[in-house]
């Protein structure tokens, strides 16, 4: 049972596109487990429409329309061209790829299809594989935890977006399963750990900083999820 | 008056799927035009950003128009998630300098006939709530589950598949069946 959801204003801005890739490709993931926030997006895509391409208001906003940009021969001949190629896009349904951690294998979601995976990185249980996204300081990673890992006590100077594709997780403020987005920002720390392993899809914009006394000497691993 | 519009635009849209209907297509295009300028030049601030936006949008609506189903959603509603992904997919290419293309990947286009996709996602083969279930099973019922009904496997294939005798197939089987049945209970 997913209990963990994106707020209305991150679907709000996902619908519109604008949202960095990292972030719209974990609210692609979320809705394709959970069902109210298929809905939520439906919705919200048709209020979008609505308020884009039919409320008068919208119209009035701005006197700037296509005929400053473009004469009708333009229009014209952009219409003709269109529509003298014949070609037709199929949807296609694509076959999902698999990707492997510690030799479990894990189907890859439909988000993250074509999108690079950078190698994978280990430290103790953990595994990290970077996305190739070049979104600046925003870093977005698929996270393997094996059985019993866990990550030491961490706050963050931004936001982490986990969203848990396979498994479960624990920390202080409770249980996660399968589907879960969760975000945290820099009011929080805690240290998650793992009994039957998972695999995270992860956003970071900034690198992790370990609060607990020995967890320190792992300020490096921060870097390392970051 | 704008239910009138809503339902011209529609019909437009469904000619350019069924037919080529080139005239209902400039109808379109004349139409939807000016307000795509418009959301061009809010979302990618230059007026050839803008212009790229029209003609890639107006290009994959010509070119996809046979996947709108007018008995799903509107047809304004649809060319917005048309021009959605395009404005999407060019901000990553001025923001990220990346020309990946991977609106389609995170607002997936479906055809009208979605069965297509049931052997790529087997998951679709039983109601979401059922794989909820299924996903609280143990791991070694939750295989035999997966392979039986999502697989197709028979339980002998299964047997060699996990290198198990084919009765241990069968208990978890039973077992796994017997507990899914249990949670259903519990919901009703
Ligand atoms: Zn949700």
């Amino acid at each position: 049972m997913i209990k963990y959801h994106p707020s209305h204003e991150l679907l709000d801005t996902f619908v519109t596109g604008q949202l960095p890739a990292s972030f719209s490709a974990a609210i692609a993931m979320h809705t394709e487990l959970c069902e109210i926030c298929r809905n939520k997006v439906a919705q919200l895509e048709s209020t979008h429409a609505t308020s884009t391409f039919i409320s008068s208001a919208a119209d009035e906003e701005s006197d700037l329309t296509a005929d400053m940009l473009f004469n009708d021969w333009e229009i014209d001949s952009l219409i003709c061209s269109i529509t003298g190629n014949d070609e037709i896009i199929h949807a296609t349904a694509a076959v999902p790829q698999a990707i492997s951690f510690n030799h479990t294998e894990y189907l890859l979601p439909r988000a993250l299809q074509h999108i690079a995976l950078g190698k994978q990185l280990n430290v103790g249980k953990l595994t990290r594989s970077r996305l190739d996204l070049n979104e600046g300081a925003i870093h977005a990673s698929l996270l393997h935890i094996q059985a019993g890992g866990s990550i030491p006590n961490h706050t963050h100077k931004g936001t982490e977006l986990t969203l848990l594709l396979e498994g479960s997780f624990e920390d202080e403020m409770g249980t996660y399963n399968k589907g879960d987005f969760i975000v945290l920002n820099n009011k929080h720390t805690h240290s998650p750990t793992t009994q039957q392993g998972c695999l995270c899809y992860t956003v970071v914009d900034s690198p992790l900083t370990f609060t607990d006394g020995i967890a320190k000497i792992l300020n490096p691993l921060g870097n390392f999820i970051y | 008056m704008e239910d009138d519009e809503t339902q011209q635009l529609s019909t437009c849209l469904v000619k350019i799927g069924n037919a080529r209907d080139k005239v209902a297509f400039a109808t379109l295009f004349k139409w939807f035009a000016p307000k795509i300028i418009r959301f061009g030049i809010k979302t990618l601030n230059t007026e050839a950003h803008a212009k790229e936006l029209l003609q890639e949008t107006m290009t994959k609506v010509w070119k996809k128009a046979h996947t709108y189903d007018d008995t799903k959603g509107k047809a304004s509603t649809w060319v917005y998630t048309v021009m959605r992904n395009v404005s999407f997919d060019m901000l990553r290419k001025i923001q990220s300098n990346k020309e990946d293309t991977i609106s389609d990947d995170i607002w997936p286009m479906l055809d009208s006939d979605e069965n297509s996709n049931e052997d790529a996602y087997p998951d679709h083969l039983m109601s979401r709530t059922m794989s909820v279930h299924v996903d609280q099973l143990p791991e070694n019922q939750k295989q035999i589950i997966k392979g039986v009904y999502f697989n197709e496997l028979s339980q002998e294939q299964l047997a060699k598949q996990l290198d198990i005798p084919v009765g241990t197939v069968k208990s978890r089987l039973r077992l796994a069946l017997a507990k899914l049945k249990q949670y259903i209970g519990e919901d009703s």
